[in-house]
């Protein structure tokens, strides 16, 4: 059974759309990498799943829930559909071990303790044990979003989103963020990613998708569609990300 | 003319009295002020179009009236037309709570705007419902955002409660006004009653300060 479901969805900004009809299914263990010109409706697909953005038509299906059935519905999807963005967003006011350790805190309800254990060691996953007291204001902006990665998966999500993780940081910096992110699809984690990493959608998708317009317009085997597309519009598009 | 310490000294107990009345009305009024100001602020922050305009109109009502007028609408106007009838000091408190409550309304709404909405978003997409976000996350950066303006209100609030002396509250000013009648020591009186208000508004902003001091937020 497909883990994530797009049903015709189609979402509007008042009287722009910006998803038209989209038809989609994620299966468990897929690396989806998603690509296209800004403003093609990425990021505005990716935050309908996890409910961030309401859908005007079709039925979108995350996890056997409908993202329609508002209320405590779309908390549990949030819970299986961990999302990482673009600018880290991670709370200042907490270190990065209150960071990771506040969503099993406040969501699934695990003692201090426990929330603190489980904390450490996925910082130590990420390669940020040494930095668990410090405030993201004291980490860089690689550190950052691996924190975030960690505060993500703390939750035991089942299917990670990342919105363009890597955009808002230096080229050196970027290549610790993938590496964080290619051990997590070797570990079987099911994956959404919007990035321009061309390399990574190489080595780390399963599947490529080119966005253009609020459609799908090519959607394949990432190996070959980056070798050869007859898609005139993803071959001019891949010249310009590709350096 | 001279300066004479004595006529502090012997008027201190009674202008104390008043100063501690003072204190409590500002004290209660802006306390049950600021859980209305944080309501009506969230109103208008994340409310509808009715619930926002509902807060609004309360904010507008109360910040383009005078303070004066307000209390004596409370105290004079209220049991005639509603037949509510309350003491004096009573009075006082609901003005200073309703009037402090539309400011820190404004203060309320525009630091929790501040925030970045990616911190709202960051903690929904855990799973969290919208309450608690605001208990953890946004809340308490926004209330540290807050403090400097909160301590700008709260002083205003502090001394808007000298217009009692409408209404007949014993409150600081009333109290060196008796005095002053008895007496006539102008000078004398008007500099204690000034410093008296001067060390309570002291202590109330130190006291803000402190606590913004001690929230380790950036
Ligand atoms: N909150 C909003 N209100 C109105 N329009 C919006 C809103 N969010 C996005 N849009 C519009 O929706 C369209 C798609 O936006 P989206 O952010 O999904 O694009 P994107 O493919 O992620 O682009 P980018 O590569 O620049 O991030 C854009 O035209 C954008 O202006
Ligand atoms: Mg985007």
């Amino acid at each position: 059974m497909s883990i994530i479901e797009f049903k015709n969805v189609t979402k509007r900004f008042g009287s722009v759309t910006i998803l038209d009809g989209v038809d989609l299914a994620v299966e468990p263990g897929e690396k989806i990498v998603l690509i296209g010109p800004s403003g093609s409706g990425k990021s505005t697909l990716l935050r309908c799943i996890n409910g961030l953005e309401k859908i005007q038509g079709g039925d979108l299906i995350v996890d056997g829930r409908s993202i329609t059935e508002g209320g405590s519905n779309i908390r549990l999807i949030r819970q299986e559909a961990g999302m990482v963005f673009q600018q880290f967003n991670l709370f200042p006011q907490m270190t990065a071990l209150e960071n990771v350790a506040f969503g099993p805190r406040r969501v699934r309800g695990s003692s201090l303790a426990e929330a603190r254990d489980q904390a450490n060691e996925l910082l130590a996953r990420v390669g940020l044990a040494e930095r668990a007291s410090h405030y993201p204001s004291e980490l860089s902006g690689g550190q950052q979003q691996r924190v975030a990665i960690a505060r993500a998966l703390a939750v035991r999500p089942k299917v990670m989103l990342f919105d363009e993780p890597t955009s808002a940081l230096d080229p050196e910096l970027r290549h610790e963020v993938l590496q964080v992110m290619q051990s997590l699809a070797e570990e079987g984690m099911t994956m959404i990613v919007v990035t321009h990493e061309i390399g990574f959608a190489r080595q780390v998708g399963t599947r490529l998708i080119f966005m253009e317009n609020g459609h799908i317009s090519v959607d394949g085997n990432p190996q070959e569609m980056l070798a050869n597309t007859d898609n005139p519009r993803l071959r001019d598009f891949l010249r310009h990300v590709v350096p | 003319m001279q300066f004479d310490w004595s006529v502090i000294l012997e008027a201190l107990p009674q202008l104390l009295k008043g100063a501690q009345l003072t204190l409590t009305i500002a004290v209660i009024g802006l306390g049950i002020g600021f859980l209305i100001g944080c309501v009506a602020g969230l109103m208008r922050a994340y409310g509808n179009s009715i619930i926002s305009l509902v807060a609004f109109a309360y904010i507008e009502l109360i910040r383009g009236t005078p303070i004066i007028v307000q209390v004596m609408f409370i105290y004079f106007a209220l049991p005639l037309v509603a037949d509510i009838r309350i003491d004096p000091v009573t009075a006082a408190i609901t003005s200073i709570t309703i009037n402090s409550g539309a400011y820190t309304a404004e203060i309320v709404r525009g630091a929790l705007l501040s925030i970045h909405p990616g911190l709202r978003e960051a903690g929904l997409s855990l799973g969290l419902p919208a309450w608690k976000v605001l208990t953890y996350v946004t809340g308490p950066l926004a209330f540290r955002r807050m403090i400097p303006a909160l301590g700008n209100q709260f002083i205003i609030s502090l001394k808007d409660t000298s217009v009692f002396i409408v209404i007949g509250v014993g409150e600081l000013t009333r109290q060196g006004q008796e005095v002053m009648a008895t007496n006539f020591r102008a000078v004398e009186i008007w500099s204690a009653v000034a410093i008296l208000y001067f060390i309570m508004t002291t202590v109330l902003a130190s006291v803000l300060r402190g606590i913004e001091k001690r929230m380790r937020i950036l």
